[in-house]
Protein backbone atom coordinates (compact mmCIF):
# COMPACT_ATOMS: atom_id res chain seq x y z
CA UNK A 1 0.00 0.00 0.00
CA UNK A 2 1.20 3.46 -0.88
CA UNK A 3 1.40 5.66 2.20
CA UNK A 4 1.88 9.41 1.78
CA UNK A 5 1.73 12.39 4.11
CA UNK A 6 -0.77 15.06 3.04
CA UNK A 7 -1.78 18.34 4.62
CA UNK A 8 -5.15 20.06 4.55
CA UNK A 9 -5.90 21.26 1.04
CA UNK A 10 -3.57 18.75 -0.59
CA UNK A 11 -4.72 15.81 -2.66
CA UNK A 12 -3.80 12.56 -4.37
CA UNK A 13 -4.54 11.74 -8.00
CA UNK A 14 -5.46 8.13 -8.82
CA UNK A 15 -5.55 7.03 -12.45
CA UNK A 16 -7.78 8.95 -14.84
CA UNK A 17 -10.05 11.45 -13.20
CA UNK A 18 -9.99 10.28 -9.59
CA UNK A 19 -8.76 12.75 -6.98
CA UNK A 20 -8.80 12.37 -3.22
CA UNK A 21 -8.69 15.64 -1.32
CA UNK A 22 -7.87 16.22 2.32
CA UNK A 23 -10.55 18.74 3.26
CA UNK A 24 -9.73 19.08 6.95
CA UNK A 25 -7.88 17.28 9.70
CA UNK A 26 -9.24 17.17 13.23
CA UNK A 27 -8.95 15.23 16.45
CA UNK A 28 -11.94 13.04 15.53
CA UNK A 29 -11.11 12.29 11.96
CA UNK A 30 -9.99 13.40 8.55
CA UNK A 31 -12.53 14.87 6.14
CA UNK A 32 -11.92 13.47 2.68
CA UNK A 33 -13.32 14.70 -0.61
CA UNK A 34 -13.39 12.36 -3.59
CA UNK A 35 -13.75 13.44 -7.21
CA UNK A 36 -14.39 10.55 -9.60
CA UNK A 37 -15.95 9.93 -13.02
CA UNK A 38 -19.65 9.24 -12.76
CA UNK A 39 -19.31 5.57 -13.62
CA UNK A 40 -16.96 4.99 -10.68
CA UNK A 41 -19.02 4.39 -7.53
CA UNK A 42 -17.51 5.68 -4.28
CA UNK A 43 -18.70 4.24 -0.97
CA UNK A 44 -17.72 4.18 2.66
CA UNK A 45 -16.11 0.79 3.32
CA UNK A 46 -18.53 -0.17 6.10
CA UNK A 47 -21.56 0.64 3.93
CA UNK A 48 -20.19 -1.52 1.14
CA UNK A 49 -19.35 -4.38 3.51
CA UNK A 50 -22.84 -4.33 5.00
CA UNK A 51 -24.35 -4.86 1.55
CA UNK A 52 -21.76 -7.52 0.66
CA UNK A 53 -22.81 -9.49 3.75
CA UNK A 54 -26.52 -9.00 3.01
CA UNK A 55 -26.18 -10.04 -0.63
CA UNK A 56 -24.03 -13.08 0.10
CA UNK A 57 -26.39 -14.32 2.78
CA UNK A 58 -29.37 -13.92 0.44
CA UNK A 59 -27.91 -15.72 -2.57
CA UNK A 60 -29.25 -19.23 -2.91
CA UNK A 61 -26.98 -22.09 -3.80
CA UNK A 62 -29.08 -25.12 -3.01
CA UNK A 63 -32.72 -25.64 -3.99
CA UNK A 64 -35.01 -23.65 -1.74
CA UNK A 65 -38.22 -25.54 -1.03
CA UNK A 66 -40.14 -23.17 1.21
CA UNK A 67 -40.62 -20.42 -1.34
CA UNK A 68 -44.21 -21.08 -2.32
CA UNK A 69 -45.34 -20.83 1.32
CA UNK A 70 -43.51 -17.53 1.65
CA UNK A 71 -45.05 -16.31 -1.60
CA UNK A 72 -48.57 -17.19 -0.52
CA UNK A 73 -48.11 -15.50 2.87
CA UNK A 74 -46.99 -12.36 1.07
CA UNK A 75 -49.99 -12.53 -1.27
CA UNK A 76 -52.38 -12.43 1.66
CA UNK A 77 -50.81 -9.31 3.15
CA UNK A 78 -50.16 -7.42 0.02
CA UNK A 79 -52.46 -4.55 -0.78
CA UNK A 80 -50.69 -3.93 -4.03
CA UNK A 81 -51.21 -6.04 -6.93
CA UNK A 82 -48.88 -8.31 -8.49
CA UNK A 83 -45.22 -8.24 -8.26
CA UNK A 84 -42.79 -7.00 -10.74
CA UNK A 85 -44.89 -3.91 -10.93
CA UNK A 86 -43.33 -0.66 -11.85
CA UNK A 87 -44.61 2.42 -10.14
CA UNK A 88 -43.70 5.71 -11.64
CA UNK A 89 -42.31 7.99 -8.99
CA UNK A 90 -44.77 10.71 -8.36
CA UNK A 91 -47.59 8.98 -10.21
CA UNK A 92 -50.03 6.28 -9.25
CA UNK A 93 -49.88 4.47 -12.52
CA UNK A 94 -48.23 1.11 -12.34
CA UNK A 95 -46.89 -0.67 -15.35
CA UNK A 96 -46.17 -4.33 -15.62
CA UNK A 97 -42.61 -5.17 -16.44
CA UNK A 98 -42.16 -5.97 -20.13
CA UNK B 1 -21.87 -23.30 -17.12
CA UNK B 2 -25.52 -24.13 -17.36
CA UNK B 3 -26.79 -25.20 -20.75
CA UNK B 4 -30.20 -23.69 -20.11
CA UNK B 5 -28.73 -20.27 -19.41
CA UNK B 6 -26.65 -20.40 -22.56
CA UNK B 7 -29.72 -21.33 -24.57
CA UNK B 8 -31.74 -18.30 -23.56
CA UNK B 9 -28.95 -15.95 -24.53
CA UNK B 10 -29.23 -17.08 -28.14
CA UNK B 11 -32.93 -17.56 -28.42
CA UNK B 12 -35.84 -15.21 -28.87
CA UNK B 13 -38.22 -17.87 -27.57
CA UNK B 14 -39.04 -18.93 -24.05
CA UNK B 15 -36.36 -21.17 -22.65
CA UNK B 16 -36.47 -23.19 -19.44
CA UNK B 17 -34.09 -21.96 -16.74
CA UNK B 18 -33.37 -24.04 -13.66
CA UNK B 19 -32.78 -22.08 -10.47
CA UNK B 20 -32.71 -22.92 -6.74
CA UNK B 21 -36.23 -21.47 -6.65
CA UNK B 22 -37.64 -23.72 -9.36
CA UNK B 23 -37.71 -23.89 -13.13
CA UNK B 24 -38.85 -20.84 -15.03
CA UNK B 25 -39.33 -19.76 -18.59
CA UNK B 26 -36.79 -17.10 -19.37
CA UNK B 27 -37.05 -14.42 -22.02
CA UNK B 28 -34.03 -12.53 -23.35
CA UNK B 29 -35.91 -9.23 -23.00
CA UNK B 30 -36.07 -9.74 -19.23
CA UNK B 31 -32.28 -9.57 -18.89
CA UNK B 32 -31.13 -6.70 -16.67
CA UNK B 33 -27.60 -5.34 -16.97
CA UNK B 34 -26.27 -3.81 -13.77
CA UNK B 35 -24.28 -0.59 -14.24
CA UNK B 36 -22.52 -1.35 -10.93
CA UNK B 37 -21.97 -4.91 -9.80
CA UNK B 38 -23.83 -6.19 -6.75
CA UNK B 39 -21.43 -5.94 -3.80
CA UNK B 40 -20.19 -9.45 -3.10
CA UNK B 41 -20.91 -10.59 -6.69
CA UNK B 42 -18.62 -8.37 -8.72
CA UNK B 43 -18.21 -11.09 -11.38
CA UNK B 44 -21.85 -10.98 -12.50
CA UNK B 45 -23.43 -8.04 -14.32
CA UNK B 46 -26.28 -9.72 -16.19
CA UNK B 47 -29.38 -11.02 -14.44
CA UNK B 48 -32.59 -12.54 -15.69
CA UNK B 49 -35.90 -11.64 -14.04
CA UNK B 50 -38.07 -14.75 -13.79
CA UNK B 51 -41.70 -14.78 -12.70
CA UNK B 52 -44.27 -17.48 -12.17
CA UNK B 53 -47.82 -17.41 -10.76
CA UNK B 54 -46.80 -19.71 -7.88
CA UNK B 55 -44.03 -17.35 -6.86
CA UNK B 56 -45.97 -14.07 -6.95
CA UNK B 57 -45.33 -11.55 -5.53
CA UNK B 58 -41.76 -12.79 -5.48
CA UNK B 59 -39.55 -12.73 -8.53
CA UNK B 60 -36.39 -14.74 -9.11
CA UNK B 61 -33.32 -12.75 -10.08
CA UNK B 62 -30.97 -15.22 -11.70
CA UNK B 63 -27.38 -14.23 -12.46
CA UNK B 64 -26.11 -15.21 -15.90
CA UNK B 65 -22.35 -14.55 -15.56
CA UNK B 66 -19.53 -16.37 -13.72
CA UNK B 67 -20.81 -17.32 -10.26
CA UNK B 68 -24.47 -17.10 -11.41
CA UNK B 69 -25.96 -16.11 -8.07
CA UNK B 70 -29.70 -16.65 -7.56
CA UNK B 71 -31.86 -14.26 -5.56
CA UNK B 72 -35.48 -13.78 -4.72
CA UNK B 73 -36.70 -10.20 -4.92
CA UNK B 74 -39.93 -8.44 -4.09
CA UNK B 75 -41.39 -4.98 -4.61
CA UNK B 76 -40.57 -3.27 -1.28
CA UNK B 77 -44.10 -1.87 -1.15
CA UNK B 78 -45.43 -5.41 -0.84
CA UNK B 79 -43.68 -5.46 2.53
CA UNK B 80 -44.02 -1.82 3.56
CA UNK B 81 -46.84 -0.13 1.62
CA UNK B 82 -45.46 3.35 2.36
CA UNK B 83 -41.95 2.50 1.25
CA UNK B 84 -40.39 5.00 -1.09
CA UNK B 85 -36.88 5.61 -2.20
CA UNK B 86 -35.29 8.32 -4.31
CA UNK B 87 -32.70 8.20 -7.00
CA UNK B 88 -30.37 11.14 -7.38
CA UNK B 89 -29.83 12.72 -10.79
CA UNK B 90 -26.54 10.93 -11.37
CA UNK B 91 -27.98 7.50 -10.58
CA UNK B 92 -30.98 8.25 -12.78
CA UNK B 93 -28.76 9.22 -15.69
CA UNK B 94 -26.68 6.10 -15.28
CA UNK B 95 -29.84 4.03 -15.70
CA UNK B 96 -30.74 6.03 -18.80
CA UNK B 97 -33.88 7.21 -17.01
CA UNK B 98 -35.56 10.61 -16.88
CA UNK B 99 -37.78 11.99 -14.13
CA UNK B 100 -40.78 10.54 -15.98
CA UNK B 101 -39.40 7.04 -16.42
CA UNK B 102 -41.33 4.45 -14.39
CA UNK B 103 -38.82 2.48 -12.35
CA UNK B 104 -38.90 -1.05 -11.01
CA UNK B 105 -37.89 -1.34 -7.35
CA UNK B 106 -36.76 -4.72 -6.04
CA UNK B 107 -35.69 -5.66 -2.53
CA UNK B 108 -33.60 -8.79 -2.06
CA UNK B 109 -35.20 -11.51 0.07
CA UNK B 110 -33.20 -13.84 2.28
CA UNK B 111 -35.07 -17.09 2.72
CA UNK B 112 -34.40 -18.73 6.10
CA UNK B 113 -36.18 -21.38 8.15
CA UNK B 114 -36.08 -19.25 11.26
CA UNK B 115 -37.76 -16.33 9.50
CA UNK B 116 -37.13 -14.84 6.11
CA UNK B 117 -35.93 -11.27 5.83
CA UNK B 118 -35.82 -8.62 3.14
CA UNK B 119 -33.19 -5.98 2.49
CA UNK B 120 -35.14 -2.72 2.49
CA UNK B 121 -32.01 -0.67 3.12
CA UNK B 122 -30.26 -1.40 -0.15
CA UNK B 123 -32.88 -2.01 -2.86
CA UNK B 124 -32.23 -2.65 -6.52
CA UNK B 125 -33.68 -0.21 -8.98
CA UNK B 126 -34.18 -1.05 -12.64
CA UNK B 127 -35.13 1.14 -15.57
CA UNK B 128 -37.38 -1.29 -17.50
CA UNK B 129 -37.15 0.78 -20.67
CA UNK B 130 -33.40 0.20 -20.90
CA UNK B 131 -33.17 -2.84 -18.62
CA UNK B 132 -30.36 -1.21 -16.69
CA UNK B 133 -30.17 -1.52 -12.94
CA UNK B 134 -28.14 -0.80 -9.85
CA UNK B 135 -28.28 -1.47 -6.13
CA UNK B 136 -28.61 1.60 -3.93
CA UNK B 137 -26.18 0.84 -1.13
CA UNK B 138 -27.66 3.34 1.27
CA UNK B 139 -31.04 3.63 -0.36
CA UNK B 140 -33.08 3.92 2.78
CA UNK B 141 -31.48 4.59 6.16
CA UNK B 142 -34.75 4.03 8.02
CA UNK B 143 -34.76 0.34 7.14
CA UNK B 144 -32.50 -2.57 7.83
CA UNK B 145 -30.77 -5.01 5.49
CA UNK B 146 -32.62 -7.80 7.30
CA UNK B 147 -36.13 -6.46 7.77
CA UNK B 148 -38.42 -9.29 9.01
CA UNK B 149 -40.68 -10.77 6.37
CA UNK B 150 -43.80 -12.39 7.68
Amino acid sequence: MLVVTRKRGESIVVGDGIEIHVVSVGANGVRIGVTAPRDIPVHRREVYDLVVAANRSAAAINPVLSVSALASSLRTRTPLAPPALVAAEGTDAPHRLA
Amino acid sequence: MSGAVTLVMHSTDLAPIETPFGTFEGRPRDIVTLVDALPGFEDCRQFLLLSSPALEPLTCLQGLDASKPSFLVVDPRCVEPDYSCRLDDLQRRRLGATLDTPLLWLAIVRVADGGSTVNLRAPLVVNPERMRGLQLLAGHDDYDTNHPLG
